[in-house]
């Protein structure tokens, strides 16, 4: 893509630094990525991450495992239900704690309906990306609306929820709530519809998404990349079928993997695992019984045993992981939380050099970060 | 040295200057419907209620944003070139403005009907890219120089399929003025024997009026308003305004040339306000369809924009000419000119349709397991 | 074309739909009863005295310190010839609205059933023009539940 030189020796083109960020309407957040272009071609990226750092690990560190919930939340604002379901299982594994299978599969319901949203997020904001004048974000919005009702009919918050606790849940759902997530799914198929009638067949937005950003399998597993992005690239890495938790290897479901790792998998990707996400979420809800939500003899203060343990988990970004060390007590001696976001970040540089501008801003879109899980 | 202005003599330097008092009055008025109008599609495209706070049901919500941005301060960075971004705004307020001058409206309604009426609209209507160039040149600012070029290139690139879809139906006309062209439409209009060029020219005044899918230049979520990022109150509200008054004007030039203006399907004998009725509707039909294009596509990239105007929209008007002038000199049946446009809009949709199925790059390792197997 | 002929179809079937916008400020959306807003205290309206007894276990629990409790002999105990059982009652409470993480901790570490989270639309319109406006004191915190405005709903 090398731009013809003149042979005038005087006429020299120069390349400018674009400064994107942290004040840019779709960096999706805080993040800064400074740009060299030549004319409309990137030739490099810098990305400047750390402007949402407040400390999570550390704050966890300083609170009992009761309190680091809410913080949890914090890191992942819109994959909450699944930030917190690595973090109490974490502290449940330290602790040997046998969760009740009535907590165990509600967990997973509000996880994929969290997935849900949080890919409805993804396609709002890439929609805005590309271009479409906000009609995909109030397709996607108006989604993450019914679930984020739903959300607050059961926990009591739209966003925060805290509502996982170790040992189950920290109180028994709504009566309705079968029906209500029947009803949230019927809501969010027709939505599902909308949004991909607007985007996937569009020929400007396959012109816009295909071939761009593409990364290569190997360079997409060298980066440490994992989720939705990885997968598109071609690995079939999974961890709810690779090493499943919860009750993931008694439902049915598919992983979709891509083949060509550009952005246009990405989002096809995505998609799909709304599709599936319903779909297991409907076989959870046949398999919903009665029963405690919480162990019998739970300790009121919570306090582990010394050891260390790590947990991941899939989140709809990518491997969500807690590495928890213990050295008795009730508040952990070091938490570390390997965010998806940061490592999928990393292989912007990647797919970006030899793009044009307006692909820049796709491709980060396509990574789906959430800034406040790169941070922490 | 008088004039008649509705019935009053009189001078003829006041009559002008009422002439563009009129104009702009008018235009300012259009302008601020319009974008009333665009929230509230817009916003039922996206099941929203849009503007409702501000008056009864919003109506006030654009005068109430114009008296906003009248009173806001007119900031200039320090490090810009004061002339070129102080004039940047007139430069494209003002061609726009002068595109007013030869619609025709009505059957005698009118600013000035010009003989070379499209010729006009066409050479004045260009200048503008000037101005967004000067806008994006003078900023200082890194994300409006790249917009500035963009809306050079993408101007420059659109004004020839745009001209050239005019001309097409000037052809069958025989004639630049407008009020000729609508009145050779009395009976059927040109939208049926050109649907190609009627295409092309809905396409390219799309891009003229950097619409999407072709706000490239001012793409929100690429270079933040383009050309227009460093402008903030009354200045900005003139790039606005030329904006809404090109829609305007695109959508009744589109009218009047391909929908048959106020002459069809009713013809001439018609009363002034059926005529005004007719006229509203097609220009109004043609601004529904750029909203509902705007709430439904995203944004095409420089470089696919470029090709699509040279390499698809610019031969396929050189084709329709052709067949146009050899219709009209060797007086082969009309039949084939709808021939032609229909088997053009084929073979258009055809090569977008084959540019997006074009196989793409994999990733090494797909690849290579793939061809181990 | 085909794929932009069906997105143009698919905004218009969402032009013909009903908008779904509520007009926020005229009609307020009916909000679930476990909706957790920000905690206030409860009234006991038997002994008509705060359920409270500044036990500090809210205080110690609060992941963000957002509380601060003081206590106090209850002047109403029956030993002092009073109706209540409370030997110790809430002196001064402070809640800081603009630290506090709504985790529902507080409400769950309560002994007395004296805190829950506010769960009508109160709770959430609390646009004020100075930080410190959002510091509730004891009678701030009381006046709701004292109104017989809530409902409080407590996890079992």
């Amino acid at each position: 893509m090398a731009m013809p030189r003149l042979p005038d020796q005087e006429f020299e083109t120069q390349d400018i630094m674009i400064n994107m960020g942290p004040q840019h309407p779709s960096t999706h957040g805080v993040f800064r990525m400074v740009l060299t272009v030549d004319g409309e071609v990137v030739r490099d990226v810098v990305p400047y991450v750390g402007y949402m750092h407040r400390g999570a690990e550390k704050l966890c560190e300083t609170m009992d495992y009761r309190q680091g919930i809410g913080y949890m939340d914090r890191t992942e604002y819109l994959a909450n239900f699944n930030a917190e379901l690595s973090y109490v299982m974490a502290v449940e594994q330290l602790m040997d704690i046998q969760v009740p299978e009535r907590a165990q599969w509600i967990r997973m319901i509000l996880c994929e309906l969290n997935r849900i949203s949080s890919h409805f997020m993804f396609t709002g904001a890439f929609g805005t990306d590309v271009g479409v004048f906000g009609t995909a974000f109030t397709y996607s919005f108006i989604q993450r609306e019914i679930v984020q009702d739903l959300f607050e009919e059961i926990t009591g918050d739209r966003l925060m929820y805290a509502y996982f606790r170790p040992g189950g849940l920290a109180w028994e759902v709504t009566d309705n709530f079968v029906e209500r997530v029947r009803e949230v799914l019927t809501q969010v198929k027709q939505g599902l519809k909308d949004v991909d009638g607007l985007m996937t067949a569009n020929e400007i937005f396959i012109a816009r998404t295909r071939g761009v950003g593409t990364i290569s399998t190997e360079d997409a597993i060298d980066y440490g990349m994992s989720g939705p992005a990885l997968r598109a690239s071609g690995v079939d890495l999974d961890i709810r079928k690779t090493e499943p938790y919860l009750y993931y290897d008694q439902v049915d479901f598919d992983v979709p993997v891509g083949e060509h790792g550009d952005v246009y998998d990405r989002f096809l990707l995505r998609v799909e695992e709304i599709r599936q996400s319903i779909r297991i979420v409907e076989q959870c809800l046949e398999r919903l019984r009665p029963g405690p939500i919480l162990p019998e003899r739970m300790p009121r203060m919570l306090r582990t045993p010394p050891g260390e343990v790590y947990i991941r988990t899939e989140a709809p970004r990518g491997e969500y992981g807690i590495y928890l060390v213990s050295k008795g007590g009730n508040r952990p001696y070091r938490l570390k939380i390997r965010s998806a976001g940061l490592s999928n970040l990393q292989a912007l540089k990647e797919m970006t050099v030899g793009q044009y501008v307006a692909d820049a801003v796709v491709i980060l879109g396509s990574i789906d970060i959430v800034l406040c899980e790169v941070d922490r | 040295m008088n004039n008649e202005l509705f019935g009053f003599e009189i001078n003829v330097w006041f009559d002008a200057l009422a002439r563009v008092g009129i104009i702009v009055g008018f235009m300012t008025v259009t302008v601020m419907a319009l974008i009333y109008i665009e929230r509230k599609i817009l916003a039922r495209f996206q099941m929203r209620l849009g503007p409702t706070r501000t008056g009864p049901r919003g109506t006030l919500q654009s005068v109430a944003d114009a008296l906003k941005l009248v009173g806001k301060e007119d900031l200039r960075p320090r490090m810009a070139d004061p002339w070129t971004f102080e004039l940047a705004p007139y430069v494209v307020f003002v061609p726009i403005f002068l595109g007013f001058v030869i619609l025709p409206f009505l059957l005698d309604w009118h600013v000035r009907i010009l003989e070379l009426g499209l010729l006009y609209f066409v050479a004045v209507s260009s200048v503008n890219i000037v101005g967004w160039v000067m806008a994006g040149w003078g900023s200082d600012n890194r994300y409006a120089m790249i917009g500035g070029l963009r809306a050079a290139a993408q101007g420059i690139s659109y004004e020839l399929p745009l001209v050239l879809a005019l001309l097409a139906a000037a052809m069958l006309a025989g004639s630049l003025n407008l009020n000729t062209i609508v009145v050779a439409q009395a009976h059927i209009p040109y939208i049926v024997w050109q649907p190609l060029a009627f295409f092309i020219f809905f396409v390219a005044a799309l891009a003229e009026m950097n619409r999407p899918p072709f706000d490239i230049p001012v793409g929100e979520s690429e270079v933040v308003g383009g050309p227009f990022v460093e402008y903030s109150g009354i200045r900005w509200s003139m790039f606005f305004l030329a904006e809404y008054a090109a829609l305007f004007i695109l959508a009744l030039i589109g009218a009047s040339v391909f929908l048959g203006g106020w002459a069809w399907p009713l013809g001439e004998e018609l009363g002034r306000w059926w005529q005004l009725v007719l006229v509203s509707a097609k220009a109004g039909g043609l601004i529904f369809l750029v909203f509902w294009v705007r709430a439904s596509v995203p944004r095409l990239r420089i470089d696919q924009l470029m090709s699509y105007s040279w390499k698809v929209l610019l031969p396929l008007t050189f084709v329709q000419i052709v067949v146009n002038g050899a219709v009209l000199v060797y007086d082969w049946p009309d039949v084939v000119l709808l021939a032609t446009g229909v088997v053009g809009l084929g073979f258009l949709f055809w090569v977008t349709d084959r540019a997006v199925r074009r196989p793409r790059p994999r990733p090494a390792l797909v690849a290579q397991s793939e061809a181990a197997r | 074309m085909r794929g932009i002929a069906k997105s143009l179809l698919t905004t218009l079937s969402t032009f013909t739909r009903r908008p779904v916008t509520r007009e926020y400020p005229d009609v307020h959306r009916p909000i679930p009863q476990r909706d957790r807003a920000f905690p206030l205290l409860l009234w006991d309206t038997e002994i008509d005295e705060p359920f409270c007894t500044g036990c500090h276990a809210c205080e110690r629990a609060c992941p963000v310190e957002c509380m601060t409790v003081l206590m106090k002999d209850n002047p109403n105990h029956t030993s002092q010839g009073g109706s209540s059982s409370r030997r110790k009652i809430i002196d001064k409470f402070w809640i800081d609205y603009a630290r506090c993480m709504r985790c529902n901790i507080c409400v769950e570490v309560c002994n007395f059933d004296a805190i829950a989270m506010n769960n009508t639309w109160q709770g959430h319109e609390l646009s004020v023009y100075d930080r410190s406006d959002l510091v509730m004191d004891l009678q701030q915190l009381l006046a709701q539940h004292r109104a017989g405005d809530i409902k409080e709903w407590v996890a079992q």
